[in-house]
């Protein structure tokens, strides 16, 4: 039947994931047992320092990104003019790819001439103006920003549909009974959107915890593993550094995997929980 | 009643986010029709005279031509493969009529790889392709594109197809089409508009993809486009305006049919947001 040749590769890709727990050692396979595991969390800083930032920036895209974008959202709720226009030209970021908008934020972060530092001059903060990309402490939350740059206003998007979605009787019911708009909003829209703001958060830390093309085209994790990510540390273990194996970064991913489902599960659940008190 | 005050003061703040968010593109549009010396004369110029020309150039002297083109077979064989297979598999998950063992697992197993991060498979898929000789061939990439995104399309049409009576099924049946027949004739044009959802998705993510191509394709001959522009920065990071330009080719096709079909692409992107 037609529908086994279509989930065929599908099983081809699990097969393999599997075999990747196999430890292999360059092309001929040497059984070295769960060596690579206590190597990468006893002796490995390199692994460390590239969790610690993709952890930090999975925290830290969200905690913007969301804020932001339901904030942009409630303004786009209230009626404002062009409300279209602004919507299309928010959600344009994330149609580009990893490498337009890291090439047009390598620009944008010049010292001499790009967009920041001439925003912060302009202001009279050019104290502030500096090569961000070049120092270990603003390298990575330059990075942070591109992201939230690309999907602040995605976000945007799905959350004010989520909006739109709710029956405008709650609404009307709510100004009857007197609520004025800062509590209709906290009191009756957040709660109703609660569902799509956790998927969303979710997303976001998902994403982000997988984050590699837009390091990989700005800063190669570099300054300094300054931005290395979990995902470009596998990438330059298994293709770059002369080592030829390919059983150690593969051990990287596999313990990464489980550690980015066990943490979004964690997440699903506290979130959900916290939801299921509020009502 | 809102006032004016009111009102401008909430037409502030989104006038700064939308000059945040189309500032930096706006600026590299501009330096896309100006030359590399106009551009380190003045960063911010307005394009007068514009350079329309450097398109032509980016396009035959610098292999924009090449890499425009990989983009678009990779990007076109994947969504026609990952569509039909999509569509067919999708369907036959969503009618219980059509029962094969180990139903269920299988779906439960389609929906998790949704959410499976790539660097899981990429290393397994390097060696595979490495053994079979794709390396480094955009059949390989198109393979592995199109088993990448086969789960998300399969999952979105399956949950299409479910919402469609099978009364219709039945009724086409009578008229005397098999199997085959009912499915394009009656329920595939029933299902389009999930269709072109799923094609929007999956066009932009091919269009876009980056990690799989940076691994498995080494040949300058066979780059797609992201992975020329990473390459290309490199190469020739001091001349700022042609970069400018291929960023522009690279990205203006997709940006040109969003501006006429806006809502479906929307509708897609966000239909892919249940993929991690």
């Amino acid at each position: 039947m037609y529908f086994a040749f279509a989930i065929y590769p599908v099983l081809v890709t699990f097969y393999n994931s599997v075999h990747t727990l196999r430890m292999d050692l360059g092309m001929q396979y040497e059984f070295v047992g769960l060596e690579h595991f206590r190597e990468i969390v006893g002796a490995d800083d390199v692994f460390w320092k590239a969790s610690r930032n993709s952890l930090t920036w999975a925290v830290a895209a969200p905690l913007v990104d969301m804020p932001l974008a339901l904030a942009l959202a409630l303004l786009l709720y209230r009626r404002v003019p062009f409300a279209r226009f602004f919507r299309t030209v928010w959600f344009t970021p994330v149609l580009m790819s990893y490498p337009v908008v890291g090439v047009i934020w390598l620009w944008v972060y010049n010292y001499d001439w790009g967009m920041a530092n001439l925003v912060l001059r302009a202001v009279g903060l050019g104290n502030f103006a500096q090569a961000w990309l070049a120092s270990p402490a603003t390298a990575l939350p330059a990075l942070i920003l591109v992201t939230t740059w690309m999907f602040a206003g995605f976000n945007m998007v799905v959350l004010l549909a989520a909006i739109h979605a709710i029956p405008t009787d709650y609404l009307d019911a709510a100004r009857v009974d007197g609520a004025s708009g800062w509590r209709r909003t906290w009191h009756v829209i957040v709660p109703l959107i609660r569902p799509t703001l956790v998927n969303l958060t979710i997303l976001d830390f998902i994403g982000k915890m997988k984050q590699f093309a837009l390091v990989w085209v700005m800063t190669r994790g570099g300054p300094m593993w300054g931005t290395e990510t979990v995902a470009t540390y596998v990438v330059k273990r298994a293709f770059e550094w002369k080592t030829l194996d390919l059983g150690y970064p593969s051990a990287i991913a596999v313990l990464w995997f489980v550690i980015i489902f066990g943490l979004s599960w964690g997440l699903t659940r506290v979130l959900q929980r916290r939801e299921a008190l509020e009502f | 009643m809102r006032t004016r005050a009111t009102r401008l003061a909430l037409l502030l703040p989104v006038l700064a986010y939308t000059v945040f968010s189309a500032g930096p593109y706006l600026w590299t549009a501009t330096m896309s029709l100006r030359t590399t010396d106009e551009i380190y004369r003045s960063h911010y110029g307005l394009p007068i005279p514009a350079h329309w020309d450097k398109f032509h150039r980016a396009w035959t002297e610098f292999g924009y031509a090449t890499y425009f083109r990989n983009s678009a077979v990779v990007s076109v064989a994947s969504v026609l493969v990952v569509t039909v297979l999509g569509a067919m598999a999708g369907f036959a998950f969503a009618r219980r009529r059509y029962t094969f063992p180990l139903r269920e697992p299988l779906f439960l197993l389609i929906f998790l790889s949704i959410m499976f991060p790539p660097q899981i498979m990429l290393l397994s898929l390097f060696q595979i392709l490495v053994q079979y000789r794709l390396f480094n061939s955009l059949t390989g990439l198109v393979l592995v594109y199109v088993a990448t995104e086969l789960p998300l399309t399969i999952y979105l049409l399956r949950a299409f197809f479910a919402q469609i009576p099978s009364e219709l099924e039945e009724a086409a049946r009578i008229d005397g089409c098999g199997d085959w027949s009912m499915f394009w004739r009656v329920m595939f044009p029933m299902a389009l508009p999930a269709v072109a959802t799923t094609v929007i998705l999956n066009f932009i993510y091919f269009w876009n993809e980056f990690l799989y191509a940076v691994v498995f394709i080494t040949r300058q001959q066979i780059r797609t486009l992201p992975l020329a522009i990473q390459f290309l920065v490199s190469d020739q990071y001091q001349d700022i305006g042609m970069l400018a330009t291929g960023l522009m080719i690279a990205t203006l096709p997709v940006l040109i049919f969003y501006l006429f079909l806006s809502e479906w692409f929307v509708k897609g992107m966000t239909a892919g947001a249940i993929k991690g």
